[in-house]
């Protein structure tokens, strides 16, 4: 199975409804279960699965991304043959387009001499805004068995956006009968958009697209070519987010502080790898309180914290109380201030004695570096 | 390429008196803080003042060790050029080399390892030790005093000078006297075990040492006595921060509770300074609904739902429901179980402590100091439910449930 598969993220994306979380970088890295960013899933799920050689799409917005990702090596991806490829949109130079990618076609396009070079037979494409811990390696294994030419991974639980998301209805055989794209309400099995595939097919899929000017993945190859080809899904029993907007990135968050999701996700013999920041410990000052929260390193907290995801760095003052609440990297919550189901971006500072309280079905979020 | 000066880090020692904790790694890789190992202080130290080139000598159980230090990276020491390099004793032409005699031995076999980087300084340091410092400076101290050899000391209480290495010194902080544990000390300025050497001259004094048949190869014992007889410029760099020694189970506990006190002593939070270590990738550590925690530190992967105090809990640790952990060390991986009581303890790597049994005992009031102390519960050992671990104990088989050890 070694260095049979080759790895495609896409990275271009920033999705508007995710509002202030998306301004400062593309989805990809948005900050996800205390200590990640979205994109860590879909990486490690490669490395996990022997992937040595890994294309991340990019186009605007990446400077965050590229802060994170580095070289690769803590995904073991810095290698001295392969290893991970930040592909930003050199393509479109010559022929003078400008503009987001339109599609995820459209973005292959964009990288078509970095496919061309591709060492491997086959390519798995994926979002990099998934969490999910995938075995990738049992669905490439379940491809070569069904002879499928694409085959696609979908959870039956569907906690997308169903107007961002797409839907296949599966006969009993395993293969994929219909495609609905961005439907009004979810119909079957919620689309991963991970999908493996033979570099021979996606390449011509590729050229047939590019020819015929269809920037949609979905609308080229899932739906125009779709009874051509033999689509085979792969039904993913675990727990997946996908994040595309503000309250859905909430509710996904929330999420963790279940035992079960955290045992899925955090499945420790696929581990989920991320940025060594060398964080010391978390210190919980006396009298401090931390119920039925995620707390990463390096936080200082000394005030009451519930029903919380904390991320490095975090600094909760004496008599400061966060219930509900998401705050990222090195948010700074100072004496007294009462926050309720808010979301503070990067380094957000709440002065002393703020109120600040969102609702569960539109929780609060502060733009990074603000200060309140 | 030439260095102005490599930095020899001697980690080979057992530290026998840390008992059961060492009995498969060594010292410098017991873990330290919550987050990090002995070792990490020195390593960290050296990169922060500058110095890239770091021979770690190992000898006693450098399995663990190695694979802690590879190639470097947490340290930024993974270079093309220096870089950190694992010296272990070898055989060499004509069956001759052995096991490290001491610690001016080990420099000795690394004669030819210090040589490829021509340095003009010698940074000799030791791995048992928790401390900030800046190695640069005290290279400055030696450079302006126009030294041979300098020594970092501290002052310690005159009542405790008789446990150290005495240095005694003139009105310029030059050293005229050392002392190994004196009962009646002139001074108290202790020796820290950090020595900065001209790299020429100390390669001298290493070679003649070597071929006293009567020399215990030691830098405190041969070395710097020799030295001092012959008159050499032998400088003292006062140091006053945070130090401590963790050659034993007490001083290792008090200063991993001095780890609780986060802005004095050892700020880890300190951006300026920050010590690196290796920690596997856990995801954040989670406290319970049920979950009471104060004036503690917790770190990756920890699941915690009982009640934590004053303690220092390392990655992947369990405390479930109605559990109680006091003043105590969990290191990676322990679990304890419900309703279980820790309490003035170290609970090494993976061990298990069973569902309400009790491990240690806070000192009373009256006890007998000599009777009471630390309990120590050894790596990957199971005590049984409902069993009692006394204080002061050192546990290294599994402990059967229900009855009194």
């Amino acid at each position: 199975m070694t260095n049979k598969l080759h790895g495609i993220i896409f990275a271009y994306r920033s999705n508007p409804q995710l509002r202030e979380l998306s301004q400062p970088r593309n989805t990809c890295s948005i900050p996800y279960g205390g200590r990640y960013r979205v994109v860590d899933f879909m990486l490690s799920n490669m490395v996990n699965a022997g992937i040595s050689d890994v294309g991340l799409i990019v186009h605007a917005n990446y400077q965050s991304l590229l802060d994170h990702v580095g070289s690769g090596k803590d995904w073991d991806l810095s290698r001295k043959h392969g290893g991970l490829r930040i592909l930003p949109p050199f393509g479109y130079a010559d022929k003078q387009r400008e503009g987001d990618y339109r599609g995820r076609m459209d973005a292959l396009a964009g990288v078509y001499s970095y496919l061309e070079r591709i060492r491997q037979d086959y390519v798995v494409l994926a979002g990099g805004d998934v969490a999910a811990n995938l075995d990738l390696d049992d669905v490439f294994e379940q491809h070569l068995r069904t002879g499928a030419d694409i085959t696609a991974v979908c959870t039956p639980v569907p906690r997308g956006d169903a107007r961002s998301s797409d839907y296949f209805t599966v006969r009993e055989d395993g293969v994929i009968a219909d495609v609905s794209v961005h439907p009004v309400s979810p119909m079957g099995c919620e689309s991963l958009e991970v999908y493996i595939m033979s570099k021979d097919l996606l390449m011509s899929l590729v050229e047939h697209c590019i020819a015929h000017n269809i920037p949609s993945f979905s609308q080229g190859v899932l739906l125009d070519m779709g009874s051509r080809l033999k689509l085979v899904s792969y039904t993913f029993q675990g727990y997946a987010a996908r994040l595309q907007s503000v309250a859905g990135y909430y509710a996904r968050s929330m999420e963790l502080l279940d035992p079960a999701v955290r045992a899925d996700l955090f499945n420790p013999l696929r581990p989920v790898k991320t940025k060594d920041m060398s964080n010391p410990s978390t210190y919980y000052g006396p009298g401090s309180k931390s119920k039925n929260s995620l707390v990463a390193d390096g936080c200082i907290i000394e005030g009451e914290v519930e029903n919380s995801i904390l991320f490095r760095g975090v600094t909760v003052e004496k008599g400061a109380k966060v219930q509900n609440c998401i705050l990222m990297q090195g948010s700074v919550i100072h004496q007294g201030a009462v926050l309720k189901y808010a979301i503070t971006d990067k380094n957000v500072q709440v002065n002393a004695g703020r109120m600040l309280m969102g609702h569960e079905t539109y929780p609060l979020a502060i733009a990074k570096n603000a200060v309140v | 390429m030439k260095k102005e000066c490599v930095a020899m880090l001697l980690a080979g020692g057992q530290g026998s008196r840390l008992k059961a904790l060492t009995s498969k790694v060594a010292k410098p890789a017991v873990p330290f803080g919550g987050k990090y190992r002995i070792i990490d202080f020195p390593l960290s130290n050296c990169v922060n003042s500058g110095i890239d080139t770091v021979g770690v000598l190992t000898q006693y159980q450098p399995l663990e060790l190695n694979g802690y230090i590879g190639n470097g990276q947490p340290w930024d020491l993974d270079r093309s050029d220096g870089g950190v390099h694992i010296l272990p004793p070898y055989v060499k032409e004509g069956d001759k080399g052995t096991w490290y005699k001491g610690t001016a031995n080990a420099i000795y076999q690394n004669i030819g390892f210090i040589s490829l980087y021509d340095p003009d300084y010698v940074l000799i340091l030791s791995g048992d030790h928790i401390y900030k410092m800046d190695y640069e400076q005290m290279l400055e101290h030696h450079k302006a005093m126009n030294a041979a050899c300098t020594i970092s000391v501290m002052e310690v209480p005159m009542e405790e000078a008789p446990r150290f290495g005495i240095m005694n010194v003139d009105q310029d902080d030059m050293i005229y006297e050392f002392e190994e544990k004196p009962k009646k000390p002139k001074s108290n300025l202790a020796s820290m075990g950090i020595y900065i050497f001209n790299w020429k001259q100390l390669r001298e004094y290493l070679i003649a040492d070597e071929a006293d048949e009567k020399s215990a190869n030691d830098f405190g014992k041969n070395i710097i006595p020799a030295m001092l007889a012959n008159n050499e410029r032998m400088a003292a760099y006062r140091f006053s921060g945070y130090w401590k020694d963790v050659g034993t189970i007490d001083s290792l506990w008090d200063a991993n509770m001095d780890m609780l006190s986060v802005h004095s002593g050892i700020d880890p939070y300190d951006t300026e300074w920050p010590i690196f270590a290796r920690t596997p990738t856990r995801p954040p550590h989670f406290t319970g609904p049920d979950a009471v925690v104060n004036h503690s530190l917790m770190t990756g992967g920890c699941v915690v739902d009982g009640e934590v105090e004053n303690s220092v809990l390392f990655h992947s640790v369990t405390v479930e429901k109605g559990a109680k952990v006091r003043y105590s060390i969990l290191m990676p991986g322990a679990t304890v179980k419900e309703g279980a009581d820790v309490e003035y303890a170290i609970v090494a790597e993976n061990a298990i402590i069973g569902a309400g049994a009790q491990v240690g005992a806070p000192p009373a009031a009256d006890a007998d100091p000599e009777e009471w102390g630390i309990a120590v519960v050894a790596e990957g050992i199971k005590v049984g439910d409902n069993a009692v671990v006394p204080a002061k104990a050192m546990v290294t088989r599994n402990v059967k449930g229900g009855a009194a050890k």
